[in-house]
């Protein structure tokens, strides 16, 4: 148990999209939480706390007062039931969490109509019968198509850095990867490339991939004047839907359907023409407000007889790596930061080296970056070993990290020529005793304070009586 | 702590009990109409509370007991019994409401109204859901990494009972109560309506769960999502009502009555009501003196004397068989 709550505390950090609904003027929000759908699916990404406080209250007519509430909280968890409400009236779902607790009108009446069903919003979008001449497309063929999108957006991410050739994804992703700064263009070049932060984003999960280009997306789109709520609303609409499922395009607003063509894109729907009346969502797309993507896409070891989503790499403790795989996209990850040696049709031989993983270093990847997704990717073979990456090779990784972090640097200042070591100790010893010292040497009777230790010390040396001059260190 | 969980709830369905249950004369009547509208909207609101969440309702009927829902089927669902898509709601909650209601009221149909009534499968039921956990628990590929065991769902399983105890379901019920420790199943149990029941409290008990005996039932609803949606974990931080006295006493295993002092074999550890010369489950034979001793001691009112707390057997009745073995 103890391990799940380290796992847990670690990656249950707030939904970036709250951050961002948190920006949004409050009108914005209460016409947001008009409708059913989104307010289902913000309710999904709040905290696990939060979203029980909101539960307790939501079938309450008259506001409850907040001792009451607070009553039911054990006393260790008063900071986190604090820090929960704040969270909540910081998105307006709550209003005035000083005396009473009570949700904001719009939001309470959505949700539970998003709970109960009914209403006549239309919020989690008009499904079609299927089409007499062209069939739905059954779950395996969106499977399909949202992965070789998805992939080769990644793909061509990766491929701009060693210079081979990929295809080129649309220009509207291209502008997109630009824009977040995962890909930047070089003076002389026609192509951009890979940026620093570009190598750590393809090392993280697929669903954290996903939310962070569609926050980007977010922010375009606001820059384009468009409306954020309609913009919010149908990606929310997109991640009720269901899988597998064909649904109009004629209940969507101008600007929603003007984000079709983009979404297919980045593949999270598929159309069969360009500019069809019917769309259907894929699992991207379905899977937005889950926080353990069931994503076949992107984990999967692309063999089509492999069971997806498992592991593929066995790390031996020579550093050499075994990768089951004959993904372009993985062995390209892979590249990143292991010399490969060999390749065969399902399997590729390399092994991690100082060379290669100072370079992975040098793009700004980080030793831990390395680590987890060599865990979270290791082999079901591999599993068995405890720990599941072996020590030595961890280890290593990380030392060839400090070699790069030999130089330390820390602003502050430093006080030299001292008229006599009584002085310079007697200075020192109360610099010690507030712990601003960072560095000291008796025999040149110099000492380096930190910043915020300056002001003290020289009020300090001045009190005494002493006349130093500081120097800007 | 954001683990997904599982629930499994059971529902007593005793038609007696329930139409008792609808009669204006009760304090707070609560037909089963209103009861099921109630628990539909809980169901829903387990599945909004995060996308992996699962589901399972099973049904204790007289006689017999029957999965209704679970969440694996939904998505197969969509084939085999069409719902109606609708633009205004979460086809989950669609597809759950629909076919709980549909099914429940298949199986009312079935039963008729027979001249007597055999009491619910609560048993069959509990047993169904600890089996249908423990699927759950141990899938298919074997999962052994600790890794791996973070990504299964924590299980919880929720009795609303409404009928009193059945006394000769005491040991099936024991037996439920020690699978579901070993599985880690946390036990809640929500008394609707009757007596309350002994056995429940004790597995609630044991079990980590909370037993709460619904006084206000018109605002069953509230009831349910405040002491029984809570996760696990999330009860570490907002607590929910416990029970503060539970009845442990046990139910005997010759007469199946529910005794304040009992004898217990000092072997197999079976209780009964009255001292015997051989334990009716390992055959064990007691010595002729200790029996004449026991049988003497005996006061003659003990069975049927009910004492609401603290019942626990005296100590003394087990030393004494114990040592007169040796």
């Amino acid at each position: 148990m103890p391990a799940v709550e380290e796992l847990s505390a670690k990656d249950v950090g707030p939904h970036p999209l709250l951050a961002f609904l948190q920006s949004q003027p409050k009108k914005a929000l209460s016409r947001l939480y008009q409708r059913p759908s989104s307010c289902l699916c913000i309710f999904r990404l709040l905290g696990p706390l939060e979203r029980q406080i909101v539960m307790n209250i939501l079938w309450l007519d008259a506001s409850i007062p907040a001792s009451t509430m607070s009553s039911w909280v054990v006393r260790e968890g008063k900071k986190e039931y604090d820090q929960a409400l704040i969270e909540l009236s910081r998105i307006d779902v709550l209003v005035n969490s000083a005396t009473e607790l009570t949700l904001s009108a719009t939001f309470k009446t959505s949700l539970r109509q998003a709970i109960t069903g009914g209403g006549s919003t239309g919020s989690f979008g008009v499904p079609l019968p299927g089409h007499s001449e062209h069939p739905t497309p059954s779950i395996a063929t969106l499977d399909t198509y949202a992965l070789e999108k998805w992939e080769s957006i990644l793909h061509y991410m990766v491929s701009s850095g060693t210079g081979l050739p990929s295809a080129k994804p649309s220009a509207g992703v291209e502008f997109l990867l630009e824009r977040s700064g995962l890909m930047a263009k070089a003076r002389e070049m026609t192509s951009s490339q890979i940026t620093s932060t570009g190598f750590q984003f393809l090392l993280h999960t697929p669903h954290d991939q996903l939310w962070a280009l569609l926050l980007q997306y977010l922010e375009m789109s606001e820059e384009r004047k468009t409306d954020i709520v309609e913009v919010i609303s149908f990606l929310f609409m997109l991640s009720t839907m269901e899988l597998g499922k064909e649904y109009s395009v004629d209940t969507l607003t101008k600007a929603q359907e003007h984000m079709l063509s983009d979404l297919r894109d980045y593949g999270l729907v598929w159309q069969r023409k360009a500019t069809p009346r019917r769309f259907s969502p894929t699992r991207l797309a379905t899977t937005l407000t889950s926080s353990l993507p069931p994503l076949p896409t992107a984990t999967g070891a692309g063999g089509a007889g492999d069971s997806k989503g498992e592991g593929f790499i066995v790390l031996e403790t020579n550093y050499r790596i075994y990768a089951y795989t004959d993904n372009p996209l993985q062995t390209a990850v892979l590249n990143l930061f292991i010399n490969l040696k060999s390749r065969f049709p399902n399997l590729v031989v390399g092994s991690i080296t100082r060379d290669s993983v100072k370079r992975a270093l040098m793009n700004g990847i980080t030793a831990d970056q390395i680590i987890s997704y060599l865990t979270t990717h290791a082999h079901p073979q591999m599993r068995k070993n405890k720990p599941l990456i072996p020590v030595t090779v961890q280890d290593q990784i990380r030392l060839w990290e400090l070699e790069k972090n030999r130089v330390k640097s820390d602003e502050g200042y430093l006080y030299t020529s001292f008229a006599s070591l009584a002085d310079y100790e007697y200075v020192l010893k109360h610099g010690r005793e507030l712990g601003v010292i960072l560095w000291e040497s008796a025999a040149r009777r110099c000492f380096f304070t930190s910043v915020e230790g300056h002001a003290s010390i020289r009020l300090f040396i001045e009190r005494s009586g002493q006349n130093q001059q500081p120097n800007r260190g | 702590m954001d683990r997904s969980s599982h629930l499994s709830v059971i529902l007593d369905l005793c038609p007696t009990q329930w139409s008792l249950s609808a009669k204006p004369s009760n304090p707070h009547p609560l037909p089963f109409d209103t009861f099921l509208s109630h628990l539909l909207v809980f169901l829903n609101s387990h599945i909004a509370y995060k996308h992996e969440n699962s589901l399972a309702v099973f049904g204790a009927l007289p006689g017999k007991s029957v999965l209704f829902y679970s969440s694996e089927e939904a998505g197969d669902l969509s084939t085999a019994e069409v719902v109606q898509s609708d633009p205004n709601s979460y086809r989950f909650f669609k597809t759950l409401d629909q076919s709980l209601v549909q099914r429940i009221s298949r199986e009312f149909d079935i039963l008729g109204q027979p001249d007597t009534e055999e009491p619910p499968a609560l048993v069959g039921a509990l047993t169904k859901a600890i089996c249908y956990i423990n699927r759950l628990l141990h899938p298919a590929q074997t999962l052994s990494s600790p890794e791996d065991s973070a990504n299964l769902p924590e299980p919880r399983i929720l009795i609303l009972s409404v009928s009193p105890d059945a006394s000769n379901s005491y040991i099936p019920i024991m037996n439920s109560i020690f699978s579901a420790q070993k599985l880690k199943i946390t036990l809640d149990v929500c008394k609707i309506f009757g007596p309350d029941s002994v056995f429940l409290q004790q597995a609630a008990y044991l079990t980590g769960g909370s037993y709460i005996y619904l006084e206000h039932r018109e605002a069953l609803l509230q009831y349910l999502i405040m002491s029984f949606l809570p996760t696990p974990s999330i009860r570490k931080i907002i607590t929910i009502p416990t029970e503060d006295k539970t009845d442990f006493r046990a139910a005997c295993f010759c007469h199946k009555h529910i005794v304040d002092v009992g004898y217990v074999c000092s072997v197999c550890l079976s209780i009964f009501c009255q001292p015997v010369p051989v334990c009716s489950t390992c055959r064990t034979k007691f010595p002729m003196k200790t029996l004449q001793r026991l049988n003497m001691t005996r006061t003659p009112s003990q069975p049927s004397t009910p004492r609401p707390t603290n019942g626990t057997p005296t100590r003394q009745v087990f030393s004494g068989l114990a040592a007169n073995l040796r």
